[in-house]
């Protein structure tokens, strides 16, 4: 079984397979964000924890929604923020990441889809920007996170991490440092 | 980058409300901001308990402790992001690997040339005439290439570190004469001030070392074990000419500090109070300098290139991006 996202369900459905593949929310953002920071990660390249930003989304997803973000619902791989009238809520500090943060929750609802068999429509979140926009599953959403599985494959499993390009958020990033020294 | 706070006085030093408190043996009692501390040095006698190290761990504050005529005793290192297994599994992998080991060791040889170099080469073209000592550096950093082990490597950089320090004598005035680099103990001034000056640059990179999860025991060129914290003298031997070398010669030209600032034992002799204060106030001052940093686009201070030195050697070793070490370039 060499196709990535077949491995990635079976892993999450369980399989004893020889090569189980996992995928987080966390890696799916990151693949739209940077690959080289997801490769980072992949690899627990840890960095100066300090960093703003960092603690930044930290603070957000902890108070932001009080008490009930200790329902942050565990699922195999994948864990959500809230389910709100049975949707999926993902909440991020601000919109500036958008596309990443909406493939996240795709990620989200194509795993509760295809590997829990639930149909669920979803929410992205912006509480300090009280900004909120509906995400569902459609065809070409489907088939953008299949390919993103296959495209974190790949960048995870390479023996060095693609090269540094420039990105208009790279100040922000706790690895700007180890970037470009 | 955050301060670091030296203690001299012997006393004690405890948690209070949510800052740190330092009580002298004389009763005076002093507040340390948590907050902007980078690392407390104590050089005195001091007592603390284990409810003060819970605090400085959760505000990752290291302590470094200095002990009879100066020696570094030991640290106390926050826990936390300080481990990473395949951190240390890829620092042994390039150590074992005797053609990575090598290639490191060069690298961290020719950083250290260079920065003795910028130094010779600044004084040279004030009013002293060091021109041979640069064509024996530039001699010993030809050689860096043709060396087959890390033994005939520690050769090259003991020659131009010798040749290296026959500039100290030509720059320092007569009442500081030099007669080669000799330690434990220091047996005269410059002595005392460049092992003073080199165990702040090794506490500092210790430090920095410990706030990437490298483990300061493995190194390079220096062998491993062969001190406590070998990466830590991989990485100082680096920043010595820049952080105490050219320290030591202001603070002795401009008479900043003088013979009084020192006190003479048998064989021996070691910066007083007075001196070391002076020392490590220009010291730390040294360190919050900030210069350009050619690729990051910013201003970093002379500190924070220690960390970024060891952000380099961790990148070279997680991702196999190559390192060049830190060669002063202003």
């Amino acid at each position: 079984m060499s196709d990535p996202v077949s491995r990635l369900v079976a892993t999450a459905q369980g399989d004893a397979i020889d090569d189980p593949f996992r995928v987080t929310g966390v890696m799916m953002q990151y693949y739209y964000v940077c690959e080289r920071e997801l490769w980072f990660e992949s690899r627990n390249v840890e960095i100066d924890r300090e960093n703003a930003s960092v603690a930044r989304g930290a603070r957000v997803d902890e108070s932001s929604y009080g008490e009930r973000s200790q329902e942050n619902l565990r699922l195999g791989m994948i864990a959500l923020d809230l389910l709100e009238d049975g949707r999926v809520v993902e909440v991020k500090p601000s919109s500036t990441l958008t596309e990443p943060a909406r493939m996240q929750l795709s990620y989200y609802l194509w795993y509760l889809d295809r590997v829990l068999g639930v149909e669920r429509e979803g929410v992205l979140a912006h509480p300090t920007e009280r900004r909120r926009e509906d995400v569902s599953l459609d065809d070409d959403r489907r088939d953008k996170v299949e390919s993103a599985i296959r495209g974190i494959h790949a960048v995870v499993t390479a023996d060095s991490p693609p090269e540094a390009t420039e990105k208009p958020y790279c100040e922000s990033c706790a690895y700007h440092d180890f970037c470009w020294i | 980058m955050d301060k670091n706070y030296h203690i001299f006085s012997d006393g004690r030093i405890e948690r209070s409300e949510d800052t740190i408190r330092l009580e002298t043996a004389d009763g005076e009692k002093k507040h340390i901001p948590v907050e902007h501390a980078e690392a407390i040095y104590l050089h005195g006698q001091i007592d603390y308990n284990t409810r003060l190290m819970s605090f400085l761990n959760d505000h990752g504050v290291a302590v470094h402790v200095f002990g009879w005529n100066d020696r570094y005793a030991g640290s106390l290192m926050p826990e936390r992001g300080q481990t990473s297994g395949r951190t240390v599994v890829e620092q042994v992998r390039a150590y074992d690997d005797p053609e990575q080991r090598q290639s490191l060791a060069a690298s961290f040889v020719r950083g250290s040339i260079h920065n003795m170099r910028t130094n010779v080469t600044y004084y040279d073209s004030r009013e002293y005439k060091l021109g041979g000592v640069i064509e024996d550096l530039d001699d010993a950093t030809a050689r860096i290439g043709d060396t087959a082990d890390i033994s005939e490597l520690m050769g090259v950089e003991a020659t131009a570190r010798r040749a290296y320090y026959r500039t100290f004598e030509a720059v320092l005035p007569n009442s500081f004469a030099f007669d080669g680099r000799e330690y434990n103990p220091p047996p005269n001034p410059v002595n005392a001030l460049i092992s003073f000056g080199n165990s702040m640059v090794y506490a500092n990179c210790v430090s920095a070392i410990r706030a990437t999860a490298l483990d300061p025991t493995i190194s390079y060129l220096h062998e491993p074990g062969e001190r406590r914290y070998s990466l830590s003298l991989d990485i100082a031997d680096l920043f010595k000419p820049v952080l105490t070398d050219r320290l030591l010669f202001r603070l002795v030209n401009r008479k900043q500090i003088s013979r009084d600032d020192f006190r003479d034992e048998v064989g021996s002799c070691l910066l007083n109070e007075e001196g070391r204060t002076t020392f490590l106030k220009e010291f730390e001052q040294t360190l919050e300098r900030t210069v350009e940093h050619p690729t990051l686009n910013r201003k970093v201070s002379y500190q924070y290139l220690l960390r970024l030195e060891a952000y380099k050697l961790k990148k070279h070793l997680l991702t196999g991006e190559s390192y060049d070490s830190f060669k002063r370039w202003w």
